[in-house]
C-alpha cells in the first residue's frame, strides 16, 4: 500500500489529506487548521495531525504535493500543484461525471473546466479583488453578529430578499448598516448577500464552457443558503461533496500518489 | 534561472549608455538638438536627417520602472493632480520631469521641438501637450488616420506626407539647420537593413527549440531599434545579433537546456517586476517564440520595409499601417493567429495593462476567440506595465502555474 499526502495552504485555512493508494485510492484521514500568520507552521500542523489521525507515523508518507497560495512554503512537501489543478482533481475523484468545478475560498473564487479525465480545459478566476468570496459572507457576517456557520440556513429563511448593488467586501458593510436601518429583516440581507455572489460567480462562469456535471468545492461549498443561491442563479442542480473543503488537498494527494505510481523523484517536475 | 545572455545583452547596454549619453551633452551644450518622439510607429528617420537625437519618453519611463523608481514618480503626478486610473507611463514621466529625476541620473535636454507621432493612442496627444507645456517648447502633432481597412488609401499617405513636409520646414525655423535629403535616404536604408535584419532574428524563432525569447529577449533588442535603427550603428548591431543568433540555432541551443513550452505573448511586460515575471515562464522552461509587444514600434516581420527610394512615402506607410498600436483588434487577432500557427505555438498569453485602455481594451473578446474559436489555450493575466501597485505576484504566479499545469497534462495526453 502506498501512501501519499495533500496539503493545501489556503489564505484562510490549512487543509490536509492521506490517502491509501490501493487499487482504488482510499481516504484515511483529514486534517483543517487556521492559516495565520506562520504558514509553514501551519501546514507542518495539518499534515502531522492528519497522520495521527490515521495512525501513522508521518515518514511512512512518501510523496506529498503542496498545493493553494502557500503551497511554495510547504518544505517537507516533494512537489507543488495550484489549487485550480487539484480542485478538478479531486472534483473529478469523488464525481467522476464532473465538468465543471466552481470554487469559492477564503478570498478567492474559481470556475474551472474540466474534461473528461479530471485534466484542467480552461479557469477563470476573480482578480485582485475578495468581492464575491468567503471573506465578502465573513463580513457581512460579522456586522449582522452573527456566526459564519448559521448565516446559509437563516438565509434559506427569507421571505423578501433585499437587493444589494455591491459584491464589494469593504462596501457591503454600509450597504447591510443601510438596510438595517431601514428595518429589513436578517435573513433577508442574508439572501441578498448570498445572491450578489451567486450572480457575480456565475457571471465569471460564463467566461468558459458551463458544462454539467458541476461541482461546489472550497470552503463556501458547506454554506447552503450558498448551494441554493448558485443553483437558482445557474438554473441548473450542483454537487456537493462531505469533503468539498479537502478538495483541494484531496487532489494535490492524488497528483502525490500518481508521481509515486510514475515512479518520479522528489523534486522531479511534472 | 536559466536564460541567454550573450553579446547582444553587452552591446545593448552600451549602445543605450551611448544615446543617454548623446542626451547629457545636448542637454549640457545644447548639440545635437533633441526632439521628443514617442515609439509607436516612430518616424526617427526624418530626425536622423538632422542629426537631431530623440528623446522617447516612453523609453524614460520604462527604465525608471525596470530600475524599481517608478512608484514615486507616480504618486508625484497623482498628487499634482493626474488620476488614479492615468496612464502610468504618462505618471512616470511626467512625475519624473517634477521631480527633476532621470533614469540614468544624466540631465535630459529641453526639446526643440515635442513631435507627437499620434499613432493610434489618443493619451499621448495629452502626455505630449503636457510635456510641451511644463517644458515650454513648441509642440506638433502628426495627425496619423487610424488605420480603417486593411491598407491606408492613398489619400492617407498624401496627408501625412504633407504633415511630414511640413515637420521638416519647422524644424529647420527652430534650428536653422537644413533638411538633407542624401542624409534622409540614407538613414532610411539604415532603417531598412535593420528591419530586414530584425525579421530574420524574428523568424529564428521559428525553429525548435527557439535560440532567443521573442518576448523578454526582444525587449533587449528593442532598446537599439527605437534609438539606432535610422544610424549605421544599429545596422551593425543587429548584423551581429543575427550571426549570434543564427549560430546559436545552428548549434541547436534554445532559451533553456530543454524548450518545454513555445507561447505567443500580448501585451507589455510589467517593467516593475520584470525580473518577477521573467522567472515565472523559466521555471516552466516556456519561451515566447513571438510577441506582439515587440511590433509595437514597427511590425517588419510579414514584409513591410522602409524604401530609400520613398522615403516620405514609407516613414508615412511604417506610422499608418506597419506598427501595432495604429491596426485594428481584428488585424492584431490574425497577428496572433499566425505567430500560434507559423511558430508553432502551444498557446497564447495575454496581459492586460490596468491602465492602458488603447493596448488592454477588448482582450477579453480576444481570449474568447483563442480558446472558443481557434481551440488555443490562452491565459489571461492582469497587472500594470508600470506601476507596481498593480502588480499581485501570488495570483499571477498561479495563474501562470496552473496554465502550465493544464498544458503539461495535455502534452501528456496526447503523447501517451
Amino acid at each position: 500500500m502506498r501512501l501519499a499526502a495533500g496539503v493545501d495552504v489556503g489564505s484562510t485555512q490549512t487543509k490536509a489529506v492521506i490517502l491509501a493508494g490501493d487499487d482504488e485510492p482510499r481516504i484515511l484521514a483529514r486534517a483543517l487548521v487556521d492559516t495565520g500568520a506562520h504558514v509553514l507552521r501551519a501546514a507542518e500542523l495539518a499534515f502531522h495531525a492528519a497522520c495521527r489521525e490515521a495512525g501513522l507515523d508521518p515518514h511512512e508518507i512518501e510523496m506529498i504535493v503542496g498545493t493553494g497560495y502557500g503551497r511554495y512554503r510547504v518544505a517537507f512537501g516533494h512537489a507543488q500543484v495550484t489549487e485550480i489543478s487539484c480542485h478538478a482533481r479531486g472534483a473529478h475523484f469523488v464525481f467522476p461525471e464532473t465538468r465543471t468545478v466552481i470554487d469559492i475560498g477564503g478570498q478567492d473564487a474559481k470556475v474551472i473546466h474540466v474534461g473528461s479525465e479530471g485534466a484542467v480545459r480552461d479557469f477563470v478566476m476573480n482578480d485582485k479583488c475578495a468581492a464575491g468570496t468567503g471573506r465578502f459572507l465573513a463580513n457581512a457576517a460579522e456586522v449582522l453578529g452573527l456566526d459564519l456557520e448559521e448565516i446559509g440556513s437563516l438565509s434559506l429563511r427569507a421571505t423578501d430578499p433585499v437587493k444589494l448593488t455591491t459584491v464589494c467586501t469593504v462596501f457591503v458593510e454600509s450597504d447591510i448598516l443601510s438596510y438595517l436601518a431601514q428595518g429589513r429583516r436578517p435573513e433577508d440581507i442574508l439572501r441578498g448577500v448570498h445572491l450578489a455572489i451567486a450572480r457575480r460567480t456565475v457571471s465569471l462562469a460564463r467566461r468558459i464552457p458551463i458544462e454539467p456535471a458541476i461541482t461546489f468545492t472550497g470552503g463556501v461549498a458547506r454554506n447552503v443558503g450558498m448551494v441554493k443561491a448558485l443553483e437558482e442563479v445557474l438554473g441548473l442542480p450542483i454537487q456537493v461533496s462531505p469533503d468539498s473543503h479537502f478538495m483541494g488537498a484531496l487532489g494535490a494527494a492524488l497528483f502525490a500518489l500518481e508521481r509515486l505510481e510514475r515512479g518520479l523523484e522528489a523534486g522531479t517536475s511534472s | 534561472m536559466t536564460e541567454y545572455r550573450g553579446w547582444i545583452h553587452q552591446r545593448q547596454k552600451e549602445l543605450m549608455q551611448q544615446w543617454y549619453a548623446r542626451l547629457d551633452e545636448s542637454a549640457r551644450t545644447g548639440w545635437p538638438p533633441a526632439v521628443c518622439l514617442m515609439i509607436s510607429g516612430n518616424c526617427v528617420e526624418v530626425l536622423e536627417a538632422f542629426g537631431i537625437v530623440p528623446i522617447y519618453p516612453e523609453v524614460n519611463a520604462l527604465q525608471l520602472a525596470i530600475r524599481h523608481q517608478s512608484l514615486e514618480p507616480i504618486l508625484t503626478a497623482e498628487e499634482f493632480g493626474y488620476a488614479t486610473d492615468n496612464c502610468a507611463y504618462v505618471k512616470a514621466d511626467i512625475g519624473a520631469y517634477l521631480m527633476g529625476v532621470t533614469p540614468t541620473g544624466g540631465k535630459l535636454p529641453r526639446p526643440v521641438l515635442v513631435l507627437c507621432n499620434f499613432v493610434g493612442c489618443n493619451t499621448y496627444i495629452k502626455w505630449f501637450e503636457h510635456v510641451a507645456a511644463f517644458l515650454e517648447a513648441p509642440l506638433y502633432v502628426l495627425d496619423v488616420p487610424f488605420l480603417r481597412s486593411e491598407e491606408p488609401s492613398p489619400a492617407d499617405v498624401a496627408y501625412v506626407v504633407a504633415q511630414l513636409h511640413e515637420v521638416v520646414q519647422r524644424i529647420e525655423e527652430i534650428t536653422g539647420l537644413r533638411f538633407d535629403m542624401d542624409r534622409f535616404r540614407e538613414a532610411v536604408r539604415c532603417s531598412q537593413q535593420v528591419e530586414e535584419l530584425w525579421s530574420r532574428i524574428k523568424h529564428l524563432a521559428q525553429r525548435a527549440p527557439s535560440p532567443f525569447d521573442a518576448y523578454f529577449d526582444a525587449i533587449t533588442l528593442m532598446g537599439p531599434l527605437y534609438v539606432h535603427r535610422a544610424r549605421p550603428e544599429g545596422v551593425e548591431f543587429f548584423r551581429l545579433a543575427l550571426a549570434e543568433l543564427e549560430a546559436k540555432a545552428a548549434r541547436g541551443e534554445g532559451v533553456y537546456d530543454r524548450e518545454d513550452f513555445r507561447v505567443v505573448i500580448e501585451g507589455p511586460p510589467p517593467y516593475p517586476y520584470f525580473r518577477v515575471f521573467r522567472d515565472m515562464f523559466a521555471r516552466w522552461r516556456a519561451t515566447a517564440v513571438a510577441s506582439t509587444y515587440s511590433t509595437v514600434g514597427g511590425l517588419w516581420e510579414f514584409g513591410f520595409r522602409h524604401d530609400p527610394e520613398k522615403p516620405f512615402e514609407t516613414v508615412a506607410l511604417h506610422m499608418l499601417a506597419h506598427n501595432l498600436t495604429n491596426r485594428s483588434y481584428l488585424q492584431r487577432y490574425d497577428q496572433i493567429r499566425r505567430y500560434v500557427q507559423q511558430w508553432h505555438a502551444d498557446g497564447v498569453i495575454i496581459h492586460f495593462v490596468k491602465s492602458c485602455r488603447l493596448f488592454s481594451a477588448g482582450q477579453g473578446d480576444m481570449r474568447d476567440y483563442f480558446t472558443k474559436v481557434l481551440g488555443v489555450p490562452t491565459l489571461y493575466i492582469e497587472s500594470d506595465l508600470e506601476d507596481p501597485r498593480y502588480f499581485a505576484e501570488a495570483q499571477i504566479r498561479n495563474r501562470v502555474d496552473a496554465f502550465f499545469e493544464a498544458l503539461e497534462r495535455h502534452k501528456h495526453a496526447i503523447a501517451m
